[in-house]
Order: structure tokens, then sequence, then C-alpha cells
């Protein structure tokens, strides 16, 4: 019985995109952004990352770039006696994305329904929906404090959510759309999901993926995998470099000086 | 210029950690500070994540300690006696507080309690220095040093057991005295997670009452050992200490520590007394600033202290 439910499953798949193909004149959304692999070397100060591709005509679109969503504790700050600003106790976010990018033709709220926003995780009250935030003890404590998580994120440029920046050109009844976005350095190493939404009347209708992904290289990559995998020999060679460098001044400037 | 930090994981623009050093290095070298507590605000300040900053400045500080300690050796300014026991102290006070950290934050006012340590060290030791090398600037005008009064304190210091000769710092003591404030000094420094260096200053000029320019060669001494272990407790466990922003930052520090040492010759103890009373104070107001303004963001990383 299961095969011959995926058997139709398959059948009902391909009569779907005949359909679509030979009934409208429409393009299937592309999307493909300049680089897929971001090099960190040691001159890295982050990069820029486009992403372009072919949509229907008339159809608003949005770009969501993400990292794999995870767990992040932070301290939080409080007024202790009414006075003294100071940690007063840890706040968990889960299931959020350490990066989270947001840009659409037009904004958010206007392009696309609530529901559609919150199902795909589009927006940053859509994020809050889907987000759990512990320990908070009321719905406004929690509002609060992911508006903090948010603005916590964007001091640090890995969230940003803005509108009007896709370009969009119409040719040969096609829509091209271009988009181009500063990468921040502070991104940690890791593979980060480009989203691409086509909408219409307040509607997702049609989706495309890439992937950009960003990679310690060369020096910089041996430095940070030793320090994790080898941190005694790591520990020991820092030791050594900041006792050598020590003397060495020493005896320069005992030499340059002449002083003894 | 910029470089990236791998362990850190951001960029950074080369000379700020170079001139940091230079800057924090200089006051190592006069002042026998390995300079933590200013060091890793300044870094979190531009952009490194907590952790690391505090253990690659420890990293930094083997280097300027290093070249200070050599500098200030070569002119006879380290009594290695003295060192050793206060190290021994140190090792000893610092177990202690790590313990004690771990039951503040059993108890959940862990960076209350640190805070207020903190505030409280640099205010009172700041204003004590402060004041009193004012007090013996003037006195040294008007009459020429009369032997001073043997307070209670030091009577009762003389009474104490196993009592030896410093020959370099030229005072005698019992061995236990530079062992326990040494480990005084070992629990203080490591709940508020710096290496106390502003605190064993005037412990040795105060209570040690030994000679100011012996006080900044014996102290870089003890503060190489003691930032030799943890760096490698930080990297060890940690993996936090940032090599590439080790070398940038000790860079300035190392030549920053050989100027301030011959700097310092040319100064006399109270100048360079008052100098550092003068800098711990401005940095408790800031600490005491930074407590009581609002903060622009109510997270933070880490969430540690």
């Amino acid at each position: 019985m299961k095969v011959q439910g995926s058997k139709f499953k398959v059948f009902a798949y391909l009569l779907f995109a005949i359909l679509l193909s030979a009934g409208t004149a429409s393009a299937t959304l592309t999307a493909k952004a300049n680089h897929d692999r971001i090099t960190v070397d040691f001159f890295y100060h982050g990069s820029t990352v486009s992403v372009r591709g072919v949509s229907d005509p008339g159809t608003d679109l949005i770009v969501k770039i993400a990292s794999p969503e995870g767990e992040q504790t932070l301290g939080q700050k409080g007024k202790v006696g009414g006075l003294l600003w100071m940690n007063v106790g840890k706040l968990t976010f889960e299931r959020v994305p350490s990066l989270y990018f947001i840009e659409s033709t037009k904004n958010l709220t206007d392009i696309l329904s609530e529901e559609e926003m919150n199902k795909y995780v589009l927006g940053y009250s859509a994020l809050e929906k889907h987000a759990e935030v512990t320990p908070v003890s009321s719905p406004a404590e929690r509002e609060k404090w992911f508006d903090e998580f948010v603005s916590f994120k964007t001091a640090s440029k890995l969230y940003t959510a803005s509108y009007g920046k896709i370009t969009t050109t119409q040719e040969g009844g096609n829509q091209q759309y271009y988009i181009l976005l500063d990468w921040p350095y502070q991104a940690s190493p890791g593979e980060y999901t480009v989203s691409v939404y086509a909408v219409k009347n307040n509607k997702v209708v049609e989706q495309a993926e890439t992937k950009v992904s960003v990679e310690q290289v060369g020096v910089v990559k041996s430095l940070a995998t030793m320090a994790k995998g080898n941190a005694a020999v790591y520990g020991l060679i820092s030791i050594l470099a900041a006792l050598g460098a020590g003397f060495g001044v020493g005896l320069v400037f005992r030499k340059g000086g002449g002083a003894h | 210029m910029y470089l990236y930090l791998p362990v850190a994981l951001t960029s950074i623009n080369i000379l700020i950690p170079i001139g940091l050093g230079l800057a924090v290095g200089l006051l190592s070298g006069l002042f026998g500070v390995g300079g933590g507590f200013l060091m890793t605000p300044l870094l979190i300040m531009f952009g490194i994540p907590s952790t690391v900053a505090a253990a690659t400045d420890s990293n930094q500080i083997v280097a300027a300690s290093t070249s200070g300690t050599y500098a200030h050796w070569k002119v006879g300014n380290v009594d290695f006696k003295m060192g050793l026991y206060l190290l021994i102290g140190g090792f000893v006070g610092g177990l202690g507080g790590v313990q004690a950290i771990k039951l503040l934050k059993a108890m959940g006012n862990a960076d209350f309690v640190i805070k207020m340590t903190y505030v409280l060290m640099l205010g009172i030791v700041g204003t004590y220095m402060f004041f009193e090398s004012l007090a013996s600037m003037r006195k040294k005008k008007t009459e020429t040093s009369k032997p001073a009064k043997e307070s209670g304190l030091s009577k009762f210091l003389k009474s104490l057991p196993m009592q030896t000769h410093f020959e370099k710092s030229g005072v005698t003591h019992s061995a236990l005295i530079p062992i326990i404030f040494g480990s005084f000094v070992g629990v203080l420094a490591a709940v508020m997670g710096v290496g106390g260096g502003f605190l064993m200053v005037p412990v040795m000029v105060y209570i040690l009452r030994m000679p100011m320019h012996v006080v900044v060669g014996t102290s870089l001494f003890q503060i190489l050992f003691n930032c030799i272990e943890v760096t490698f407790l930080q990297a060890y466990t940690n993996h936090s200490v940032d090599f590439v922003l080790a070398v940038l930052l000790l860079i300035g520090s190392t030549f920053g520590a050989q100027v301030g040492a011959v700097f310092g010759r040319k100064l006399k103890g109270e100048q360079l007394k008052i100098i550092l009373a003068v800098i711990v104070l401005v940095v408790t107001v800031k600490i005491v600033y930074d407590l009581t303004a609002s903060p622009s963001l109510l997270l933070s990383m880490g969430g540690g202290h």
C-alpha cells in the first residue's frame, strides 16, 4: 500500500509540474548566490553576498539568509536595588538562528498574511513566535526580551530586516531580481541557507534555495583547529612565544639603550 | 590594516591591539601591574568576546612581564625570595578563590559580589595610596625622612615566627606574612578575574614596607608566573586564548614595558605611587559609571562576569 501511495504521489507531482509549465508561461523561481563559499583568511574583513534569479512577473520576493537554528544563552542585565546595572541572570533563546537576514521587495506585512509569515518564519514577529525564551514569567516579558535579543544581534550585525533593497527588472516575460548584501565578519564559520520566496496574494507561491558556506582556510584554520583539538600544545606554544618575545625585546633594549 | 582573529572569530584593525599593548605595557613597566583591569574591558569594548579577552590578555601579560622583569632585574630591582613567598601564597589563594566563585554562583548573586568587591577594592586602594603618597611628598619637602613610628600592625608582624631577612628589599619579616597576604590577594584576584597586581603593589609597599622600585620588579616577577598558569589553564580548558591577538598585543606591550621601566627609574617612589593611585581611581569611577548608567543593550555574551 505504501509503495503504491508514494508512486501515486510522484505521479501527482509530475502531473502538477506538467500542468504548471504548460498552463502558464511562468518561470520557475531560481536563486543563485554570487559565491557559495566564503573563505576566511588572515585578511578577511567580511564580504558581500549577492543573490539573483528569475521569478514570475508580478510576484513579490522575500530573501532570507539564516544559519541553522540553535540555542544561545545570554547574560541578562537588570537593576539591582534600583540603582546598579548588573548581570542578574541568564536567558536561553532556543530555536533561533545565529544569523538571520530578511529582505523583501515591499514591507512584509503588506505582502504576506500573518499565517504565512509564521509558517515560513519570515520576519522578527514570526521568529519570536517560533523561538523559545526561558525563563520568562509573562508574554509581555517574553516579547520585551526577544526585542532585546534582536537589538543585541543587530548590534553585532548578525540580524537585519529591511525591504526595498531587492531590485527587479522585467525581461522577456520573466522577472529578474537581484540583491547585494554586506556579509559581516562577525558571522562564524558554518553553512548558511539562502531561501527565496515568491509571494502573490498574501501567500508564498514558490520557494527556491541555495547555500553559502563560510570556511576558515590556511593558517587561520590551523590555529583555530589547534586551539580546540590540541589545546595543551597550543597553550604551551602561546606561553613560549610570549616568553621569547619578552626576552627578545629585553635583549634588544639592552643593546640599543646602552644601559646595563 | 585589518587582521582576522581565529579564536575570537572577529576582525580587528591591528593598530588597536598594538596601541593598547603599548599603553598597558608602559603602565606595567612603570608600576608593576599586569594591567588586566584596564586591558580586558578595553578589548571587550572593541568587540572581542569577554572570555577570549581575559584569556588572551593573560597570555600577553606573560610577554610584558617577562620584558619588564628582565628590565628591572638588570638594575637589581627584583626580590626573588619575596616573589617566591608571594607566589606560594597567591597559588593557595587562587585555589580558594575559585571555590569561592563556585559557591557565589550557586548562591546566585555572584555578579553583585564580584562587582562590589572590585569597586570597593579599587576605591579603597586608590584613595589610600593617593592620600598617603600626597602626604609623604609634602613631608619630604619640609623635613628629611624621619623613621616612621611603629604601628600596632607592624609590631604584631614582628612578633610572628619564622622571621627572615629579604636582602634585596632590605626588610625582615616572618615568611608567613608574604604567604598570607599573597593568598589574600590570590583569593580576591580569582574572584574578580584579574591578576591582582594593583592589589599586590600596595600590599608590598604598605604592609611589607618594600622600597617602591623593588616592589615594581618583584610584582612583575610574580605576575609572570601567575599569568603563565592562567594562560595554560584558559587555553587547555576554555580554548579561549587567541594567539594572533596575543601576538599583536605583545608587540606593543613588550616595548611599552621596557620604556616604562626606563622611565620609572627617573621618577621617585611617591610620584609613581600617586600616578598609579590616580589611574586606579579613574578606573573605579568608570566602573561605577558603567554600573549606574542605563546600558544600551540589556543582553550580553556569555553571561559571565
